[in-house]
């Protein structure tokens, strides 16, 4: 038994070892192929990740790790000539909410309360209400203290932005003009140099934590360089706030006296162009410009374009002079006020009629009559010439935008009627700033001259750009001993004896010329009854003269005064009150003559 | 003895070592940080002497010298 069991169990034992065997040897052979298989798995996983979806998980890497922050650029200030803020840029922190970020409204809003010091309710209903899931504004220009205590809140947080500050409200709102939801100029000097004042923003990018603090500047490549914000320039005015104070103030009093539609006033420097004030009413506030009415944003020293009546009669009077049609000896014939003839019409006086006049008194009487007939022994081409010369009939490419032109129309389309309405201030359109230039010019000694605004540009780095508008290589637009007549004898006298009494000042000797024009109709059939321009053009002292000063009334109400009354009544106190005020603040100010009344004394 | 503390002194320093290490890495970053909250500090303090300074301008304007002698 034994033996037969063990000579069969001898070869069956082989057997089944070598089964069991192959079969360790299989399963070692699975493993490891599973193994390998799971290695090059990894591998091309690997390599899928790290060559195939490289661009893709770098730029989700650098999202995660990456947050950029633009820098807007500080806005320019806006100066007046002394160095007065009129306009400036400083940054405010607004506490906004992220509505979408935001589960539980009414518990942020109770928690938000008593740190912004407002109602639960009112931020409950921000938050709620908003049309915009990702920001809705809870408090702008909040304190330091506020905005720390309130970004520690999910959803809320806090952003610096720019506002633009006016410190002397609507003083020279339509000088300095206003700005937009972004910051961008929408009127005035804010357009006009848009440029200029904006400055240019960057964009910083930081390498930032789990809790977005940034650990480091991100420079996209090698040798990068981290830019800076370049603000914005200064722009230095001719305008001095005192001076425009002046002229608004008592501007204002007649407007209102008066109910006008409109009134403006210039104040100019005489022998350089500058503005020192300009005032055009009604004005607006520019920081509430959203709630003003559009026709208050309109700058009339700019867009209104009148008839500038017997104002335009003293640069007639020079243009005859200096092209020898007249003298200042000779006497003219005024028709007694009655002048008829073929192709020109009739021609009357505003009140009483005169016989002869030397050209002084033609002016000092402002006769119609008179006027016509020195317009009709210069011609049309030399009237014209001389009006173009003075700059009347184009733009004069003033600092601001939206400059009128005026008319003058040319020589071929004149009439029989126009040679001998011009001369008296018919038939010809003016802008508030082509007559100070006219009379600038008279008073400079005939000299040409281009009003402006702006003096000059201070850039970031410091430095001073002078952008004041280049001395006009011209001679003499008239003879200088004729301008000086004009003004020191001529439009003195106007003022000492004639329509300008009310501009009288004990301490100067000023000159001037009333204007007092209708109102052409819309349709141009005539003109509106009882509707005028009433303006007062002023300047002093006639010796030296230093300031010109326009002011216009439009339509002035003359239930008032219950009888008609032109720019002797009311522009010419009006431009007196500012030309006084002006020249005490002017030689008061001024470093020599202050120098010389403390040796004095 | 004496070798059981040698290593244990040797694991402590090396430990040491590596955290020291690891804080001296991210000292660039806690740097920059800092500098960047102070720089926005002093930022935000010269806006608030700025906004000052415009309420000065404001309060001697000549409109509100002129209101203010009227009164």
């Amino acid at each position: 038994m034994e033996a037969n069991d063990a000579r069969k169990s001898g070869p069956t034992r082989d057997a089944s070892c070598d089964k069991q065997a192959r079969r360790e040897r299989t399963r070692i052979v699975v493993f490891i192929s599973f193994i390998i298989v799971a290695f090059v798995g990894l591998g091309g996983r690997c390599y899928y990740l790290q060559c195939v979806a490289a661009d893709h998980y770098s730029e989700l890497s650098l999202d995660q790790r990456c947050s950029s922050l633009p820098l807007e650029a500080q806005r320019g200030p806006i100066l007046d000539s002394r160095g007065r803020v009129l306009a400036a840029s400083n940054q405010i922190r607004t506490v906004f909410a992220e509505p979408r970020a935001i589960a539980e409204p009414k518990e942020t809003a109770s928690q938000l309360a008593p740190i912004l010091d407002m109602g639960a309710h009112e931020i409950c209903r921000l938050i709620t209400e908003s049309r915009n899931p990702g920001y809705v504004a809870l408090q702008v220009d909040a304190t330091a203290s506020r905005c720390d205590a309130a970004r520690a809140l999910y959803g809320i947080g806090v952003q610096s932005t720019w506002r633009r500050h006016y410190p002397i409200g609507q003083l020279a709102s339509h000088v300095v003009g206003f700005t937009g939801r972004e910051n961008k100029g929408l009127g005035g000097i804010e357009h006009r140099f848009d440029t200029e004042l904006s400055g240019e923003g960057v964009r910083h990018a930081f390498n930032v934590d789990v809790h977005r603090r940034p650990l480091s500047y991100h420079v996209p490549q090698e040798g990068g360089v981290i830019a800076t914000p370049t603000n914005g320039s200064a722009i230095i005015l001719t305008l001095d706030a005192a001076i425009q104070q002046f002229a608004r103030e008592e501007l204002l009093k007649q407007y209102e006296k008066y109910s006008a539609e409109s009134a403006l006033a210039v104040v100019a420097d005489a022998q350089t162009g500058a503005i020192l004030a300009m005032v055009s009413l009604p004005d607006f506030d520019p920081t509430n410009v959203g709630r003003a009415n559009p026709d208050h944003l309109l700058n009339h020293v700019l867009t209104d374009q009148f008839e500038p009546g017997s104002m335009i009669k003293p640069v007639v009077t020079a243009i005859a002079m200096d092209t020898g049609v007249v003298n200042k000896y000779e006497t003219i014939f005024c028709e007694h006020g009655n002048y008829r003839g073929r192709g020109f019409g009739r021609i009357g006086e505003f009140d009483k009629g005169f016989g002869d006049l030397t050209v002084r008194e033609i002016l000092v009487n402002s006769s119609n009559v008179g006027m016509a007939k020195i317009g009709q022994r210069m011609g049309p081409e030399r009237l014209y010439e001389g009006l173009t010369l003075f700059g009347f009939g184009r733009r004069i490419g003033f600092d601001l935008p939206g400059e009128a032109e005026g008319l003058l129309r040319h020589p071929s389309t004149w009439t029989g009627y126009s040679i001998t309405r011009i001369p008296f201030g018919q038939e010809i359109s003016v802008t508030a700033l082509q007559m100070v230039r006219a009379y600038c010019m008279l008073a400079n000694g005939g000299r040409l001259v281009r009003p402006y605004l702006v003096k000059a540009l201070v850039q970031p780095d410091g430095s001073m750009v002078d952008i004041r508008p280049p001395a006009l290589r011209v001679g003499y637009v008239i003879k200088p001993e004729i301008s000086r007549w004009v003004v020191s004898e001529a439009l003195a006298s106007v003022v000492n004896e004639g329509t300008g009494k009310r501009a009288k000042l004990e301490k100067w000797q000023v000159f001037g010329k009333t204007g007092t024009a209708q109102i052409a109709r819309s349709d141009g059939r005539g003109y509106e009854p009882r509707a005028y321009v009433t303006s007062f053009i002023c300047g002093a002292p006639a010796e030296d003269p230093r300031v010109i000063v326009l002011v216009s009334v439009r339509r002035p109400d003359y239930a008032i005064e219950k009888r008609f009354t032109g720019g002797g009544t009311v522009a010419s106190p009006v431009a007196a009150r500012i030309l006084e005020r002006t020249m005490t603040y002017l030689e008061g100010t001024d470093p020599v003559k202050r120098t010389v009344a403390r040796a004095a004394r | 003895m004496t070798s059981r503390l040698c290593f244990a002194f040797v694991i402590f320093f090396f430990a040491g070592i590596l955290i020291l290490a690891v804080y001296l890495r991210s000292a660039n970053h806690r740097v920059f940080y800092t500098l960047r909250r102070q720089t926005i500090e002093q930022h935000r303090l010269q806006q608030e002497l700025w906004q000052k300074q415009l309420r000065v301008e404001a309060l001697t304007s000549p409109a509100a010298v002129l209101q203010r002698l009227d009164q």
